[in-house]
């Protein structure tokens, strides 16, 4: 019981440093950057590991949601100069609508079968972003239109300080919507999909809506991060915001590395790969293209070769042994 | 009289070639308990499978308060008050035994009104103790309870249990029972799978047996114990010719 | 006639490119097969069987149709090493583990070659690269059959059926066989089930890297090769049934006339959607394959 009062606590010391740390750094300089992608991967992992941690649906398709939001914000701030407010909420709406399509042939899908058909899904929508050139711009990318007098409103600023505030804000959202879900009656449904579906059904768990909510919940976060990423960056192309290796299987590895289905897992997760990769990437510049994701493969195959049974125990057994704690059937709780 | 609780009319499910039930036909009335058995691999389980909607029947009818629900959702079984325990036990292995118990309890309530209930029914079948404990801790026949106490949870008319004595002594036996019974006076009704043939003869009122997956006697307990087809499918055609000139004890 | 033609061309591309699909794919559903693993780093194999192809002939002068056999021993030997040290420990965990060690073998492998070899692309020059046997000749046009992709062909055709002789016949194969259905039961007749999982992973791994070898006068290599398998080839493994190895040279072939004739009527880039769509709807309504009675 202690730890659920220590968990607020910690979380809130927490967001007070993040919302220091700018204060002592050039807010226009390089570590600004890393610091805002790496609040934007932790939020993306937080969104996948609604349906990937808590429903137990290894989604590797979660490209598609990005990208349809960073596009369709995009597009409608070029045509018609919307705020890329209410393009981000109409990008949510349409993720939401291809999740729900998607839904009809994947919900009954469980484990390598889920994983496959959502990755066919995402690179469809790669595909169809690459070849629909009119709207698009196909494979040369789009370019946010830049306003010299940016504003809140249209999401443009003149240093990244604001952006860095609006993913910090994303991502206590984000955990705030995750841990409702979690220690909430969808939480305890999606736990018992996760450990044993049929009993679920038995016992009056409609599944296929549990994980239909789970998976639009999901779907929409993410949009709205994609928009949030389009702004930030004010270029990008099919292949990086539907990209498997850039977002999907991304977003995967941070909620795993950190402790899949863990409120703390996405964020463990993030601060230590974006980092790593951002400052890999600085270093070794375009001479070594492949090598933060040879990187990123090479982690993966050891965490999962280091204990093959239980991805979460990995950091909750350091943290057990951390607070002396030993329980083991703590696990399942937080 | 009232209408049945549960009409099941000519019940068939195939799985390929093999017939596991063929045509069963019964109802089962509100507070009654009744047992239903048969040797290994008669189709009882499958039957229970059937009324919970698992599987969808390959013809043939249920009603439950006499609207149909064969071939529904299993959740939407649930709802309308019927589920079950599983044989082989199905916990959330990972999850507390009270999360366990209060994800039944969803079906019908908020999370902190099933957060109560599951507290008053792990009370009452004795699991108190052990509510903070992971499921897959457990021992079988906590487990076993566990299950009940889940199902319990859903609040339903019609429980079906599959199995949970297996593996008590006969004092826990006596427990479940007594609990069973004091159940149904509060108004649950039974359809008992066991093995154990002295605790169904003891628990139940009435008697179903299946053989093949055909229904092939209903009856008091003092009926199936005299009924010469039950005798054959438990024993053997031999064992029953012999029996048949000496009168049968009951148990 | 000059439809007919096309038609007629259509199925005989369709065919040919399917059967080296077919072979890629056995691979990926004999691994499926026997341990119930779904590789997604399967199509890195072919990268890799592309690779050691074209270095037997840049530096030995060595004809594709031959380096390919060079690729499935070194691949062979490579994927029993793997199999023992990545595949094995997780043959019992959880799916997401599975699943994510795949995936992270896709990603070390893929951007390994990167490192090791450049972006760049690399084809070999053979004498029948564009050389065509032309099967009928009218005034409408005529009908063809290019050589490269005929000998490929006929590779497959080769190493599909010694694969089946292997499993079928031999006493290797029928224990395999064995340990796929019930590995429990295989160990208790005395079956060696570790030896068996590393065989057929040795074997899968090393049946793509040959088909990958023996496309190469046809297709260039280079590192990211693999990713424009990956869909097609289990696309075609779904098509005949997750872990069927018959099933997966009916998929491949039905791949291959999919892909060949949706270029009559879409666009290059949507090629590939067409897959994407039968794949995720195969997959929802017929897991276990079109072609598949029932699974064993």
């Amino acid at each position: 019981m202690t730890r659920q009062r220590l968990l607020p606590v910690l979380l809130f010391a927490g967001v007070i440093i993040l919302a220091l740390i700018p204060l002592g750094l050039d807010p226009r300089g390089y570590e600004m950057r890393i610091l805002c992608i790496t609040l934007l991967f932790a939020s993306l992992g937080q969104a996948w590991n609604i349906v990937g941690g808590l429903a137990n649906q290894i989604s590797l398709g979660h490209a598609a949601y990005f990208g349809i939001g960073a596009y369709t914000s995009t597009i409608l701030l070029k045509l018609f100069s919307l705020s890329p407010w209410l393009g981000g909420v109409i990008g949510m709406i349409l993720a939401v609508a291809f999740a729900l399509l998607l839904s009809l042939p994947t919900a009954r899908l469980k484990g390598h079968y889920y994983a496959l058909a959502t990755l066919a899904a995402g690179e469809a929508i790669r595909v169809i972003a690459n070849s629909w050139a009119d709207v698009t711009g196909g494979p040369v990318g789009i370019s946010v239109p830049y306003l010299p007098d940016g504003s809140l409103w249209m999401m443009q600023f003149s240093t990244v300080l604001p952006n860095y505030y609006l993913f910090l804000a994303a991502l206590v959202v984000i955990c705030l919507v995750f841990w409702k879900i979690k220690s909430g009656a969808l939480g305890y449904r999606l736990r018992a999909i996760k450990e044993n579906e049929q009993a679920a059904e038995v016992i009056g768990v409609d599944t296929y809506r549990s994980k239909l909510i789970a998976a639009c919940v999901s779907a929409a976060i993410t949009a709205f991060l994609g928009t949030l990423y389009a702004q930030f960056q004010f270029f990008f192309d099919p292949d990086t915001v539907f990209g498997v290796a850039t977002i999907s299987v991304k977003m995967a590895l941070i909620a795993i590395l950190g402790g899949v289905g863990r409120l703390s897992g996405p964020l463990v997760g993030a601060a230590f790969i974006i980092p790593m990769e951002e400052m890999a990437n600085s270093y070794f510049g375009s001479s070594a293209a492949g090598l933060s994701q040879f990187a990123y493969g090479a982690i993966l195959v050891l965490v999962i070769l280091l204990n093959p049974h239980g991805l979460t125990a990995l950091f909750a057994q350091l943290r057990d042994r951390f607070t002396g704690k030993g329980g083991s059937h703590d696990r399942s709780v937080a | 009289m009232t209408a049945p609780l549960l009409e099941v009319r000519g019940v068939t499910r195939r799985f390929g070639g093999l017939i596991a039930v063929n045509d069963v036909t019964f109802d089962v009335h509100a507070g009654e308990i009744v047992g239903l058995i048969g040797p290994n691999g008669a189709g009882k389980t499958t039957l229970f499978n059937l009324l919970t909607g698992v599987y969808p029947p390959s013809s043939g009818d249920i009603r439950l308060e006499g609207e149909a629900s064969g071939g529904l959702k299993p959740h939407k079984i649930a709802r309308r008050g019927m589920t079950k325990t599983f044989q082989n036990v199905a916990l959330f292995m990972e999850s507390s035994v009270l999360d366990n118990v209060v994800t039944g309890g969803l079906l019908n309530n908020a999370l902190p009104e099933a957060r109560d209930k599951a507290r008053q029914i792990l009370d009452r079948v004795g699991l108190s103790a052990i509510a903070d404990v992971r499921a897959g801790d457990l021992s079988f026949p906590e487990r076993a309870r566990v299950e009940v106490a889940r199902a319990l949870c859903t609040e339903p008319k019609l429980l079906l249990l599959d199995e949970v004595m297996a593996a008590l002594t006969p004092a826990e036996m006596e427990e479940v029972i007594d609990l069973v019974r004091s159940l149904r006076d509060d108004g649950t009704t039974f359809i008992v799978v066991e093995h154990h043939m002295k605790a169904v003869m003891k628990l139940c009122e009435r008697l179903l047996v299946l053989n093949f997956g055909e229904l092939i006697a209903d009856g008091t307990p003092t009926e199936i114990s005299r009924n010469d087809r039950v005798i054959e499918a438990y024993l053997g055609a031999n064992f029953a010719k012999k029996q048949a000139s000496q009168p049968v004890e009951t148990a | 006639m000059q439809n007919l033609l096309t038609l007629l061309q259509t199925t005989i591309d369709g065919i040919l490119i399917g059967g080296v699909y077919a072979v890629i794919s056995i691979g990926l559903s004999l691994v499926f097969g026997v341990m119930h693993i779904v590789n997604f780093a399967h199509a890195e194999f072919l990268m890799i069987g592309m690779f050691i192809a074209w270095f037997a002939w840049n530096y030995a002068g060595i004809d594709p149709m031959l380096g390919a056999f060079i690729a499935l021993a070194v691949t062979f030997v490579l994927g029993m090493l793997m199999q023992r040290t990545m595949i094995k420990p997780i043959l019992h965990a959880p799916q997401v583990s599975q699943i994510f060690l795949t995936v992270g073998l896709l990603f070390a492998l893929e951007n390994g070659a990167l490192l090791l070899f450049g972006a760049d692309y690399r084809s070999v020059s053979t004498g029948y690269q564009t050389q065509a046997l032309t099967l009928l000749s009218t005034e409408a046009g005529r009908l063809f059959v290019p050589l490269d992709k005929l000998y490929a062909f006929l590779m497959a055709l080769l190493s599909g059926g010694a694969l089946w002789y292997f499993l079928s016949r031999t006493r290797w194969g029928r224990a395999m066989r064995a340990t796929a259905q019930d590995p429990m039961a295989a160990r208790l007749m005395g079956i060696d089930t570790d030896k068996m999982y590393m065989i057929a992973f040795g074997l899968g791994v090393g049946t793509t890297a040959f088909g990958g070898a023996v496309i190469l006068p046809y297709i260039t290599a280079s590192p990211t090769v693999g990713s424009q398998f990956v869909v097609l080839m289990f696309t075609a493994v779904v098509l005949g049934g997750l872990g069927s190895v018959a099933g997966a040279v009916v998929g491949g072939i039905m791949v291959g006339l999919i892909q060949s004739f949706s270029a009559l009527f879409l666009p290059i880039q949507l090629m590939n959607l067409t897959l994407f769509v039968i794949f995720i709807l195969v997959l929802a309504f017929r897991p276990e394959g079109l072609t598949a009675r029932r699974r064993a």
